[in-house]
């Protein structure tokens, strides 16, 4: 961290680096768009877990004033805003949508690196041919196959390219695309644009950059390494020095491996019993096995909380947490014994509780686990009955065979009032076309 | 479900549980060594004669092209094309790289439905021809209203 790129030996000294950075309009509103002709140049929302806040909106919902995370329940009942076709969360479809535009992407330029569901860097280093007619093509080969609508920026750096990106989405005029390659180019749009608008200066550091006088990028980039580092230490002069071209962040084509796993979830409705309560850490616990299988990892550490609702103050306050060691495991059923031993001295009756989660940490690879000697669960038989378990539920759906603890009726679940078809994932809920 | 479909859902991929980053990794669990199936060369006597010549069955995701990102699956709902071969039910194979061409069958998406129906060049234009006599043929106004074309068939029950 920190220091600088040198040229690698595959990288020709003196070919200048140009990182793109391409990324999905409106991301999830365009997938729900993608499959149903309805939703075409319409106001669209999608909604957060529980169907709480809106978490994207469509270019005809944000010119209706719809703000991101604006708690639908309450908004919702605005006159201007009946005609908004509002969504659940379905991620399923949203993950098979970014699989197929990273496949696009990776199909045309040699190195792509998936940062985001909706936002992948590119390496378009050294392409031959026009750049710019280049990435018009890549733009709208993704729109054609993915069904995606983009915008797409590029530059030297992953800053600039970043930075490209969001001019070419805050400038209709220039069709989505936004080429930053030129330092002339780059100066126009550094002097009138606020410091603000980098990669990885947040409102905080903008503050501060504002009290030293800092407020244009252009500022930005012309304050000396001296005063820039005692403001905002290394972090800041590595973020001027990829304004000014010189590249410190390389593509990175490898996910980091997991630190941990956490399945919270906030209740479809507040729970008070204890037999709810149970079922749903229960479940989580089973969800987070579920994870850590499929990823071949073991956790070693576990922690269960549960609190109220903490927008309701004149309810009960109450929350709780337990962590502790566990044998090395990621068998759901041990999971589950393990949560719920941890989450019972936590329960106190009479609160109305509205979150709970399960916390996996201390991760190692099942494959480079030594045997226990005094292991509780049977490793061999372990291992057969979560095989079992994978493979029916990666047959017949998620959730299909699961413990009991889980809970049958599943009342605590998580709500999910107008969720789309998984049109690409689900036998069942393809996308339908009528014969003509 | 019908027992004549099972044979099918077993050669699709697991797409639910795929994630871009990780898009190489098997993602079905490993089985242990305990429990892998005999595939006709693993004997435990005499050594397999066919143990060098393991091809699998016939994986029809592969053949449909499936895992690509340019294939989609979509489901038939009406008889309107059965001079085309397409029955209600069935499962089209769209392809939305392919370029149109006339006289192909296309998924288009037109004044809000989705519709699957053959298409016509007249005039400098794209018309979507109707299969009855009773409809007039449909002037396409953008390209992009020509969702994908229709490369393959799949019916899970004949």
């Amino acid at each position: 961290m920190g220091r600088c790129r040198r040229p690698g030996p595959n990288q020709r000294v003196g070919t200048m680096p140009i990182f793109g950075l391409i990324d999905g309009n409106s991301f999830y509103c365009s997938c729900e768009a993608a499959f149903d002709p309805t939703l075409f140049g319409q106001a669209v929302v999608v909604l957060s877990n529980n169907d709480g806040c809106a978490i994207a909106r469509s270019a005809g919902a944000k010119a209706l004033g719809i703000k991101m995370g604006d708690p639908w329940h309450l908004v919702r009942s605005k006159r201007e805003l009946c005609g908004v076709h509002w969504f659940s969360s379905n991620y399923p479809l949203y993950a098979d949508l970014s699989r197929r535009i990273y496949q696009v992407l990776t199909d045309r330029v040699p190195r792509v690196e998936p940062y985001s569901i909706d936002e992948m860097f590119l390496d378009l280093t050294a392409l031959p041919g026009n750049l710019f007619e280049r990435c018009r093509q890549i733009r709208a080969d993704v729109l054609r196959i993915a069904k995606i609508p983009t915008c797409l920026g590029w530059g030297p750096t992953k800053t600039i390219a970043k930075l490209a990106n969001s001019i070419a989405k805050h400038e209709p005029g220039l069709l989505g695309l936004c080429d930053l390659t030129n330092p002339a180019v780059r100066a126009a749009y550094y002097a009138r644009l606020p410091a603000a608008e980098v990669w990885g200066i947040g409102s905080r550091t903008a503050e501060k950059l504002e009290r030293a006088g800092v407020t244009t990028i252009a500022d930005f980039v012309a304050m000396d390494s001296k005063t820039l580092r005692d403001l905002l230490t290394v972090v800041g002069a590595r973020i001027q020095a990829e304004l000014l071209g010189v590249s410190c962040l390389p593509l990175s084509l490898m996910a980091p491996t997991r630190k941990g796993i956490a399945v919270t979830r906030s209740f479809g409705h507040p729970v008070t019993t204890w037999q709810e309560l149970r079922e749903a850490v229960a479940a989580y616990a089973s969800r987070a096995g579920e994870k850590l299988r499929t990823e071949g990892l073991q956790a070693c550490h576990m922690a269960v909380f549960l609190q109220t609702n903490p927008h309701k103050p004149d309810e009960n306050w109450h929350s709780g947490q337990r962590a502790g060691r566990i044998e090395p495991t990621s068998d759901s059923m041990t999971l589950i014994r393990e949560a719920l031993r941890m989450l019972r001295p936590l329960w106190r009756g009479g609160h109305r509780y509205f979150k709970a989660g399960v916390i996996l940490s201390d991760l190692v690879l099942a494959r480079d686990q030594p045997a226990m000697l005094f292991a509780v669960t049977d490793p061999v038989k372990s291992a057969k009955i979560m095989t079992a378990l994978d493979a029916v539920n990666a047959r017949y759906g998620r959730g299909t065979l699961r413990p009991l603890a889980t809970g049958i009726e599943r009342t605590w679940s998580t709500r999910h009032d107008r969720l789309s078809p998984r049109y690409t994932t689900s036998l069942k809920e393809m996308l339908v076309a009528t014969a003509w | 479900m019908t027992a004549n479909s099972t044979w099918l859902l077993s050669d699709l991929p697991p797409l639910r549980r795929s994630s871009i980053s990780r898009s190489t990794r098997l993602v079905m669990p490993r089985l242990p060594d305990v429990a892998r199936e005999y595939d006709g060369g693993n004997t435990t006597g005499f050594v397999s004669p066919a143990g060098d010549s393991l091809e699998g069955p016939i994986d029809l995701s592969e053949v449909l092209d499936l895992r690509r990102p340019h294939r989609y699956p979509v489901r038939v709902k009406g008889d309107a094309l059965l001079e085309r071969g397409i029955q209600h039910g069935d499962i089209l194979i769209a392809d939305a790289a392919a370029s149109p061409a006339a006289g192909q069958v296309v998924i288009a998406m037109i004044h809000g439905d989705v519709l699957v129906c053959q298409l016509a060049y007249r005039c400098g234009q794209w018309w979507l021809k109707p299969s009855g006599a009773d409809k007039e043929p449909q002037p396409v106004a953008d390209e992009a209203e020509i969702w994908a074309v229709v490369a393959a068939l799949v019916r899970t029950s004949v």
